[in-house]
């Protein structure tokens, strides 16, 4: 048995849904909503919680390995640019090590644009 | 133990009071439609970024962030899936500060156990403040 391939997802980002999360996730702080802090902030607009990003990876990987993933996964990721809804983009996962029934992914989501919005790895214990 | 802090109030190795963490199948179904994902797979188990966020949203709530704080990296192992409803204690300290230029490097670790002191999660949070006035 080996590690399988992790199908990557692409969403679109509109400030709605960082508005959802940021009553679900508990986030209010202003700079992702439509506020004056929010515009006078270091982006110039709202950017999208860097949770949501991770939710994609997080969604992949449980996609492909199902309850394994909140059993056994972990992931360690930096976020290297902000999200500005509204914006596509596109959680990947690429299989790096397969060792003993564990599997490494290289991770990344990156924008419409290409820019790099957050990179990382993953583990699972598939087998 | 801190609580009610602001964030230059803190320093390397300090511990957070201890706090329960449950959630509901609604509160998870929030979550996940807020997030785009399936409902499918979540219907017993909590996602196990959904854990993360709320430790995030528990520390946001015990210190006051200052301005141009920002979400920098985030690190999750699951030791077992959390089952909707159960109550879990979470632990958080302090796990590295530094400062370099005006600009401030935290690193929070947090456990999450269960009712018998067994490791569900363990997730590390880090985040930057800039001085005020500096982007970043």
């Amino acid at each position: 048995m080996s590690a399988p391939a992790v199908a990557p997802i692409t969403r679109r980002i509109e400030q709605a849904q960082v508005d959802r999360y940021a009553v679900a996730g508990r986030d209010p702080n202003p700079i992702h909503r439509e506020t004056p802090e929010a515009y006078a902030g270091p982006f110039g607009r709202p950017a999208a919680h860097g949770m949501i990003l991770l939710a994609m990876v997080s969604e992949a990987m449980g996609a492909t390995f199902g309850l394994a993933w909140a059993e056994s996964g972990t992931f360690k990721v930096r976020w290297r640019a902000p999200a500005l809804p509204p914006v596509g983009v596109t959680a990947s996962a690429t299989l790096r090590k397969d060792v003993d029934g564990v599997a490494t992914y290289d991770v990344a989501v990156e924008d419409e644009h290409g820019e790099t919005l957050l990179t990382g790895t993953t583990t699972v214990r598939y087998a | 133990m801190k609580t009610d802090l602001q964030f230059s109030d803190l320093r390397k190795d300090d511990t957070f009071a201890e706090f329960p963490l449950s959630v509901t199948l609604e509160e998870v179904q929030a979550y996940l439609e807020s997030t785009g994902e399936s409902v499918a797979l979540w219907a017993e188990h909590v996602p196990p970024l959904f854990l993360d966020a709320l430790v995030v949203a528990e520390l946001l709530s015990q210190v006051k962030i200052p301005k141009g704080v920002m979400h920098t990296g985030q690190e999750h192992e699951s030791h077992r899936a959390a089952r909707i409803g159960e109550t879990l204690t979470v632990r958080m300290r302090v796990a590295s500060l530094s400062e370099r230029r005006g600009v401030t490097l935290a690193a929070f670790e947090a456990d999450a156990r269960d009712a018998s002191d067994a490791p569900v999660a363990t997730m590390r949070i880090s985040v930057m403040v800039a001085p005020d006035g500096v982007t970043v």
